[in-house]
């Protein structure tokens, strides 16, 4: 009997693993279908076949444009990134450590917080122009502000316990920075990071589309002009590629960080 | 968030002070701290903050960039005007209902949809790696597209903002459905409860804090799709008045525009975490 029933467990399982792999498959297969086949049956210019869809993301491959587009997005990305990095996790600090500053300013930022940063894009472009540093500041705006609250919210939140400890080994103030403040706010600057990574890839593309029109955005901007639909599926496409390994990253260092919670 | 405000206080004092047993009886530190010099007081903190930003604007403004840019004296004479200009007040109008329309339509898209998906392991097989890959893209990437399938209407800004506002709530309520605790479901089983009572009376539910959850997210996400369909298909609404008077010189006005969505989000938001507090009191998160 007992044997049995192991048996029919390892049956179970199997039956799990399988029903598992065909749903994954089912569903991918329906969504591949289902493009195909609406493209088919719909007029070029609102929709075309997976197929047409991913010649096309050949040609922009193979022609340039695509990696050309790719370099210049990800760097107004990359130093967007840098600046509210930077900002983020030294404003969350001061306002984490000065109560003053932060009864002070917090109103403000939760109200320009609250604002839609896009709104925010229309006055940037007529105070500072739209070339490559205008771009960085969108992007720097939309990721800042999860690093910042994060931030500031991991080192108010720092156990008093491991306060009491330093204080008992009459730690110098330098010394309590870098051992114990900073690699107890780490982990929620962490957190911070993965938000703005997605936050970031919003600007990004919002610059692209509403500052000077090149990059990914400007794929999409040029190609709805010429309703190339291919072309502005085959942009999408990369874009959400972009998106999930952004996200995957992101996931991967807050993970990384988690451990070294003091506790969970 | 354990350990209540006073934090800061104590990194400050950790150096300095050498005896821990001095500062140990806080109840006692903070009275004795509480009537502090009036100007310490928040409000006046604040006050004084918003006052000393204010100042700043106008004389970096003023001294750096040319007449059109904004600036805090210019905005408070246009306040009047803006107020009772009758294209701003329409606008505010259908903006807002578009925003509000659009949230009701994600939250019940987005509660079935996450249920679902996070209910049946089949369905999350198959859609949920759509709804991750839609959730991880920017949705304005797809805006000049959907422009091209609705037009530059009204429709498709609503188009935009139930994108924009259901994935949060999808993702949000799959995961609350997927984490029903097991003891729930079994007393249903124990009772043979049908499955409609199992799911609009447990399921239901116990997903519905994490309704409010992703609608809490969802208000910001809208009111970015709002003006962002606004801004690229030049639909009437406070995106587009923003755009049309900052391009026409008038950063004024733009600015009181700006100000009345942001305090659009201040409010939900406030209205959804008054929700949270006061009608899910017996929610108790496990």
């Amino acid at each position: 009997m007992p044997r049995q029933g192991a048996r029919s467990r390892v049956h179970l399982a199997a039956w799990h693993r399988v029903r598992a792999v065909a749903g994954y498959t089912v569903g991918i297969a329906a969504g591949v279908i289902a493009w195909q086949l609406v493209g088919e049956h719909s007029e070029q210019q609102i929709f075309v076949p997976l197929t047409d869809t991913l010649h096309r993301l050949g040609e922009l491959i193979s022609d340039g444009t695509l990696g050309g587009a790719l370099a210049n997005s990800f760097a107004t990305y990359g130093v967007g990134m840098f600046i509210a990095l930077v900002v983020g996790a030294f404003g969350g600090l001061l306002l984490a450590r000065s109560e003053l500053i932060r009864t002070a300013f917090e109103p403000y930022l939760t109200g320009l917080y609250a604002a839609p940063m896009v709104a925010l894009i229309p006055f940037l472009l007529a105070f500072l122009g739209f070339g490559f540093w205008p771009k960085s500041i969108v992007v720097a705006l939309f990721a800042f502000f999860p690093v910042l609250l994060n931030t500031q919210r991991g080192a108010q939140s720092i156990a008093p316990e491991l306060l009491d400890v330093a204080r008992l080994y009459h730690t110098r103030e330098k010394d309590l920075w870098i051992h114990v403040i900073a690699p107890y706010t780490l982990p929620f600057f962490m957190t911070g990071v993965r938000q703005a990574l997605a936050r970031g890839l919003v600007g990004m593309i919002a610059a692209d589309i509403f500052l000077s029109a090149n990059g990914l955005g400007g794929l999409l901007i040029t190609a709805s002009q010429f309703f190339d639909t291919a072309e502005m599926l085959a942009t999408v496409l990369v874009i959400t590629a972009a998106g999930i390994a952004l996200m995957a990253i992101g996931n991967l260092i807050e993970r990384r960080f988690a451990r070294w919670k003091v506790d969970q | 968030m354990k350990h209540p405000a006073a934090e800061s206080t104590t990194v400050r004092q950790a150096v300095p002070v050498a005896d821990g047993r001095d500062s140990r009886p806080e109840p006692v530190e903070a009275a004795g701290r509480a009537p502090r010099s009036w100007w310490r007081h928040p409000a006046v903190v604040r006050t004084v903050a918003g006052l000393l930003i204010l100042v700043v604007w106008q004389v970096v403004v003023e001294a750096t960039a040319k007449s059109y840019v904004t600036r805090p004296t210019g905005v408070i004479k246009v306040i009047p005007s803006v107020l009772t200009e009758h294209l701003f007040l329409s606008d505010i109008g259908t903006t807002l209902t578009a925003v509000i329309e659009g949230l009701a339509m994600a939250t019940v898209i987005g509660t079935v949809v996450g249920l679902l998906v996070g209910r049946l392991p089949d369905v999350r097989r198959i859609l949920g790696m759509y709804v991750n890959g839609v959730y991880a893209m920017p949705i304005i990437a797809v805006v000049p597209l959907l422009t091209v399938w609705f037009g530059y209407t009204p429709t498709a800004r609503l188009v935009v903002i139930v994108l924009e506002a259901s994935l949060p709530v999808i993702y949000n309520v799959a995961e609350g459905a997927r984490t029903v605790p097991r003891t729930y479901l079994e007393v249903t089983r124990i009772h043979r409860a049908p499955w409609w009572r199992v799911w609009f009376g447990v399921v239901l539910p116990a997903s519905l804090p994490y309704v409010l959850a992703g609608i809490d997210l969802a208000i910001g996400r809208a009111l970015i799709g709002a003006v962002v369909a606004e801004f690229i298909a030049s639909i009437n609404g406070l995106g587009y008045y923003i755009l049309f008077n900052v391009n026409s010189f008038h950063e004024d006005r733009a600015i009181v525009a700006l100000i009345v969505l942001a305090l659009f989000a201040i409010v939900l938001r406030a209205l959804v975490n008054l929700v949270i507090r006061r009608v899910l009191v017996w929610y108790r998160p496990v």
